[in-house]
């Protein structure tokens, strides 16, 4: 496969937090990929500066093909907009250079998959948060992109307009398009997405199949933290009523256990936790 | 970038945004001529002031109109954000041609000058008025909500600025002399003001242009500084 985007050593920092570290990544025509990771890890920055519309600190971002057309949901998509979805739709689609009468049939049909239709005599700032966010998708999907990023497009959305949004997504994926996104808590586009990466402490790691995995919860005591700080393998660390809570995924979590054995730690518990289990307890 | 200056335009005008700077335009030529008979020249010099400040206002406000988000989302369907600003002034520049051209026949409909306006004294009059709203315009946008994220910073910087260009001669003539260069950094919005008082309308030949020339050379500077700084303070 082609490469589309490569990051280069891509570091962020905003007033003195380190969001984004030497992050490398190179991301493949007709892929789907999903950049996972708690709250406030960088997963939205890490995304604007692959749209091109945020700039990193230092770090490259190179498009391979230069007339390459993103597509871009942002993860709150602005509520005041003084046009009707049609208007607002036709405006952005111009601005891409989109034919008007292929424009007009797209609109018309984005609009009924998604049941706009019957809210366009409304502007889009009259409409509720998840309308917008539908106005937020189809201004990105109209152009059918070569890189479509969308970062947590299903916040606000029905679970009807949700399985739509997945529908869409894979025909694009047919037609060529390299999808990059977001998400928390859902498991609806496992069946769409072939690699996962996970972000965490502002590095990105791939983890194949994070997502379908299990991830294991050692809870230890009598461990130094400065210790466990440096293993690598840690996905998550916390520290509650004097016991280290681990985070580590399966295949690991038996070298770790032996570490913490070895330290003359004792283990207090071991279980099995999803990801989403981890990200809601952090 | 038609589609967006259209976009602009059209999203101005929902707004309502428009009502402060353009009825305060209005007024302000309206009060100007409710004395009769006025000098021609002298007149659309004074008026090429009020375009300039008001152009400047205009500026602010267009420039306001979109989120952070929005802005984004449209740079990517431009695909450049030079082409997304350079929309934005166009979509201003064009509010401030169809106050220019109130400002210049308003007077000659309703008879407010004591001579006939001839066609070389209408047509530096209206360079004089198209150019002034250009340097409203780039003076403007380096104080606009896409460079400076403070309210008071933007207005009071931009008030402030206003303020020493329409000054400029005077301050030109209070400097000693080791320090009368310095002058040249200030907007030259009043440079034409005493060449144009001087004018008897005759001959265009008569007139020093580069006052003139300078104002488009020094909006050029500023619009150029501007794109460059919208690009760096992108987050």
């Amino acid at each position: 496969m082609d490469k589309l985007v490569e990051l280069e050593n891509i570091s962020k920092i905003y007033t003195n937090k380190n969001v984004l570290r030497n992050i490398s990544l190179s991301i493949n025509e007709n892929q789907a990929i999903a950049i996972l990771g708690g709250n406030g890890t960088g997963k939205s920055t890490l995304l604007r500066i692959l749209a091109g519309i945020e700039r990193p600190s230092s770090g490259k971002v190179h498009y391979l093909n230069k007339n390459i057309k993103i597509g871009y949901v942002p993860e709150r998509f602005p509520k005041n907009i003084r046009f009707t979805p049609s208007e607002y739709l036709r405006y952005m689609g111009e601005m891409s250079g989109i034919s008007k009468d292929y424009l007009t049939k797209r609109i018309k049909n984005l609009l009924h998959r998604f049941q706009l239709e019957g809210l366009d005599n409304h502007r889009i700032m009259e409409l509720s948060k998840g309308n917008i966010q539908k106005v937020g998708l189809i201004q990105a999907i109209m152009q059918k992109p070569n890189l479509l990023i969308l970062d947590e497009p299903l916040s606000g959305l029905d679970f009807e307009s949700q399985e739509e949004l997945v529908k869409i997504i894979g025909e694009l994926k047919r037609q060529g398009t390299t999808v990059l996104i977001t998400y928390h808590e859902s498991h609806i586009f496992e069946s769409i997405v072939d690699n996962t990466f996970l972000l965490h402490n502002g590095s990105i790691s791939v983890t194949e199949s994070i997502e379908k995995q299990s991830i294991k919860l050692l809870v230890v005591r009598n461990v130094d933290k400065s210790f466990v700080k440096e293993w690598g393998e840690i996905l998550e660390l916390e520290e509650k009523d004097q016991q280290l809570y681990l985070y580590v995924p399966v295949k690991e979590s038996d070298v770790i256990l032996s570490r913490v054995l070895q330290l003359n730690g004792s283990i207090e518990a071991v279980s099995t936790v999803t990801l989403n289990d981890m990200e809601r307890s952090l | 970038m038609k589609a967006l200056i259209k976009y602009t335009l059209h999203d101005y005008l929902r707004s309502h945004k428009y009502f402060p700077p353009i009825s305060t335009f209005i007024i302000l030529i309206f009060v100007y001529y409710s004395y009769t008979q006025n000098p021609v020249i002298d007149s659309y010099a004074i008026s090429a002031l009020i375009v300039y400040i008001i152009s400047a206002w205009l500026c602010m406000s267009v420039l306001s109109l979109d989120s952070p988000v929005q802005r984004q989302v449209m740079i990517l369907h431009l695909g450049g954000r030079n082409r997304y600003y350079l929309s934005k002034l166009i979509a201003v520049w064009i509010i401030s041609l169809i106050l220019i051209l109130y400002a210049f026949i308003y007077p000659i409909i309703f008879g407010m000058f004591e001579e006939p306006v001839t066609l070389k004294i209408g047509l530096v009059s209206i360079v004089n008025l198209v150019f002034l709203s250009i340097l409203g315009i780039s003076v403007a946008s380096l104080f606009s909500k896409v460079i400076t994220e403070s309210a008071v910073n933007s207005y009071g910087g931009l008030s402030l600025a206003i303020v020493i260009s329409l000054a400029a001669l005077g301050i030109y003539d209070a400097l000693p002399l080791y320090l009368k260069n310095i002058t040249w950094i200030i907007p030259p919005a009043a440079s034409t003001q005493p060449i144009l008082f001087n004018w008897n309308g005759e001959s265009i030949l008569d007139l020093s242009l580069f006052p003139f020339l300078w104002i488009i050379i020094y909006s050029l500077l500023l619009l150029f500084l501007f794109l460059t700084l919208a690009k760096r303070f992108q987050k």
